[in-house]
């Protein structure tokens, strides 16, 4: 059986090919990383797609890529090792300076590109975006001690957005 | 006819501040929880949580629990 560690290898190995040019793990599982636990169903990475592909935003390349490692594609997921990942490519400055900053952790011996907290927050609370559960995690995040405040209100405050 | 208002007891602020500390130590202890501990609660919830939900709506082709070990 594959482990969590080996989905996260192949996130590298997406990196190394040049199929993504930098990516960061962001949402549920992220917060996994700085705060509590809590349930989720999908592992959200979000991506910069190659600069060498055409302006319009195409996940295809990436799509070949996995069924070319064997790995099968249900809505908009690719099951990788086991895990459905959802890319996400950076869609604003806000998601595109949130992969740029990411820190680089380690999981079982397997580094691996995290989104920083406050960027975690700072997604969460995009106007078109805002859900009662995103405003719930956002809050979490808000509380746990790994959060740098001054770091966020200055984010909140450059993206103007609010909590 | 109304009764009249019963006095019961409350609970005093100072009991209502060492509750809510004892809940955020609680939640300050498991955010220190090791990460590999923490991917197998994540798996634990999904083996937990995709039963319930699925009594509640049709799961999407993803919505499995993951058949990985932590």
């Amino acid at each position: 059986m594959p482990s969590f560690a080996d989905a996260l290898r192949v996130l590298n190995d997406m990196k190394d090919s040049g199929v993504v040019e930098d990516y960061a793990v962001a949402g549920a599982m992220a917060m996994v990383f700085w705060a509590e636990p809590i349930p989720t169903y999908d592992l959200d990475v979000l991506v910069f797609l190659s600069s060498d592909q055409a302006t319009i935003v195409s996940l295809a390349p990436l799509y070949d890529w996995a069924a070319g490692r064997g790995y099968a594609t249900q809505a908009e997921h690719v099951i990788i090792e086991g895990v459905p990942v959802q890319f996400l490519p950076a869609h604003n400055s806000l998601a595109e300076e949130a992969i740029d900053r990411a820190v680089t952790l380690e999981y079982e011996g397997v580094p691996v590109r995290v989104v920083r907290p406050e960027y975690l927050v700072g997604l969460y609370l995009e106007p078109g975006a805002r859900t009662l559960k995103r405003r719930e995690r956002a809050a979490a995040l808000m509380e746990s001690s790994a959060l740098d405040r001054a770091v966020l209100d200055e984010l909140l405050k450059r993206f103007k957005l609010e909590h | 006819m109304v009764s009249p208002q019963r006095r019961r007891p409350r609970a005093s602020p100072r009991l209502l501040d060492a509750l809510r500390e004892g809940k955020a130590a609680l939640r300050r202890q498991r955010e220190k929880l090791d990460l590999h501990e923490k991917v197998q609660i994540v798996l634990e919830m999904q083996r937990i949580c995709l039963p319930l939900i699925a009594r509640r709506r049709r799961l999407a082709e993803w919505e499995r629990p993951w058949a990985i070990t932590p």
